[in-house]
């Protein structure tokens, strides 16, 4: 049970910025592999808020989602925007030189430390034989509002039933009159929201690091390959479960005696890609065609 | 004046020249068939006109209006319909949303002449005889059920000028038959329509024009009955006139 709760507090997080860069691969069918950075900015920027500034929480973290915002956007006009439509496999090369250069920013202002949003000791509770920290329970429950509220956009609106248009034969929504390369530049900068609420998540639930960026970029693609490259649900459902994977591989001795330490935790999500791609490439949940 | 009005269209890609030089008018509630063999450059000179490729050269008009260099939602705002010949449906959405989406893309006054789109939603569906598959997803369509839910999804949406690219390819006879009254319909209705087609008994029945294309340019241009009998077209498709 212990090992189903660690797995869903790490799973919101990862369906968090997996979702947002399944509907970019749907729409734009680009690679952004600055994700992780992206994450790390709405994090850290809420950091400096409310640690360095002292402002309230709420106002700290609406800071973070603004600045991940502005983030994304200049990521899409700077980045992607110029590059996507000659090629789409230009922003991959664009990205990368972008998650250098942010890593190499993120260092210069924030140093190699970790830093924590909300120091201190956490505030456990223990139901049902499983101790899991209120702030835990609220970043989950946040998470699944999230994702329920997205559901019902994507689903039920004149808005989401566009993107989802866009998601699945862009040519077919533009000769409706659906402007798509402006739903490419809004899904990009949802996206960056999604992804700087990750960077919160993390900074609440633990503390943010430089170094995190690459692999929650690698964890966010294990869950899009594993889900179906475009399919929204698909990613977020396997989020949970390469987040419930890594748990079973670190958190079970094995034969009762052999253990993989907790270092080797982030291999989960590059074996999940590796055996996808080799046996599954359309993923459990892919189709012929994108979904969202 | 002409509903549409191009002239002078090229394009390119690199060296190479894939539209020469064309131009060609189409009035008020014709239908204009485009025929020509594989690679004359049809289905090309459907994504220039709905601006999903830029030409090098050239002006397109609508209603006298220049739209040369309008990017295709606008176009399709401005009243050009699209049916693709790849299928242009949301195949992982229902059929019901697949309409109602074109539907919600209208403008405000658009919808409001519409009146209620639920109804509008049955009507389409009903016109494509496909009402029993409403809450289905389209992928899980056959081709020809397909065709039908674009065309009628299309004529649906209050366009004007509609581009149909080979409305028949992959069809059975039987939906031929049905994709063939959707056409005449709109023809009837007032609506224009250019047809990519190589069916030519096809092309015959619903055509009032037919343009014929060859390695980028227009070769032939008249009625269909003309046309048919014209020895170049025999030369075009079978590289010599088979009666000779």
């Amino acid at each position: 049970m212990q090992l189903l709760a660690n797995a869903l507090i790490a799973g919101s997080l990862a369906a968090l910025i997996a979702g947002g860069l399944a509907l970019v691969y749907g729409t734009l069918g680009v690679f952004n592999l600055a994700l992780g950075q992206m994450v790390l900015i709405g994090g850290y920027v809420t950091w400096w808020l409310h640690q360095s500034l002292g402002l309230p929480l709420t106002v700290s973290i609406i800071g973070g989602l603004v600045t991940g915002s502005l983030v994304s956007w200049l990521t899409f006009e700077l980045f992607i925007n110029p590059f996507y439509k000659r090629h789409r496999f230009l922003p991959l090369v664009t990205t990368i030189s972008l998650s250098m250069i942010l890593d190499a920013v993120i260092l210069l202002l924030f140093e190699e430390r970790p830093l924590s949003i909300l120091p201190g000791a956490k505030h456990m509770l223990e139901i049902a034989g499983v101790r899991i920290g209120q702030e835990h329970i609220i970043l989950i429950l946040l998470t699944i509002l999230l994702l329920a509220i997205f559901a019902y956009v994507l689903h039920s609106t004149p808005f989401g039933r566009k993107i989802r248009a866009v998601v699945q034969n862009d040519h077919a929504a533009m000769s409706l009159g659906i402007r798509a390369f402006a739903m490419h530049r809004l899904i990009f900068i949802l996206s960056g929201v999604l992804a700087a609420c990750g960077g919160i998540f993390i900074g609440i639930d633990h503390s943010l690091t430089p170094v995190l960026g690459f692999p929650l970029t690698i964890k966010a693609y294990a869950a899009v390959i594993a889900g179906g490259k475009g399919n929204f649900w698909g990613a977020i459902v396997c989020a949970y479960l390469i987040a419930l994977l890594e748990q079973l591989a670190i958190g079970i001795h094995w034969f009762g005696a052999f253990y993989i330490p907790a270092g080797y935790q982030q291999t989960v999500a590059l074996l999940v890609i590796i055996i996808f791609l080799l046996f599954r490439p359309d993923g459990i949940f892919g189709s012929s065609s994108r979904a969202a | 004046m002409p509903i549409l009005s191009v002239s002078g269209l090229s394009f390119s890609i690199g060296d190479h020249q894939i539209l020469k030089n064309i131009s060609f008018d189409v009035d008020e509630g014709e239908v204009i068939g485009l025929i020509g063999p594989n690679g004359s450059g049809k289905t090309t000179l459907f994504n220039v006109l709905s601006g999903f490729l830029k030409p090098i050269s050239g002006t397109v008009h609508l209603r006298g209006k220049d739209i040369t260099r309008a990017i295709p939602s606008k176009r399709a705002q401005m009243g050009i319909g699209r049916v693709f010949q790849n299928f242009g449906i949301f195949r992982e959405m229902t059929l019901e949303e697949n309409v109602l989406v074109a539907l919600e893309s209208l403008s405000k006054d658009q919808r409001g002449e519409l009146g209620d789109l639920k109804e509008v939603v049955k009507g389409t569906l009903e016109m494509a005889g496909l009402t029993q598959f409403a809450k289905q997803k389209a992928g899980s369509l056959s081709g020809g059920q397909m065709r039908l839910l674009e065309m009628s999804r299309t004529f649906k949406t209050g366009k004007d000028l509609f581009l149909l690219d080979e409305p028949t390819a992959g069809v059975s006879p039987k939906m031929t038959h049905q994709i063939s009254d959707l056409i005449t319909g709109l023809k009837k209705s007032g609506k224009t329509a250019l047809v990519i087609e190589h069916d030519l008994p096809f092309i015959g029945k619903i055509c009032d024009k037919v343009i014929v294309l060859d390695v980028g340019e227009i070769v032939l241009h008249g009625k269909p009955s003309e046309v048919q009998k014209s020895k170049e077209l025999q030369e075009i498709y079978f590289g010599a006139d088979p009666t000779t």
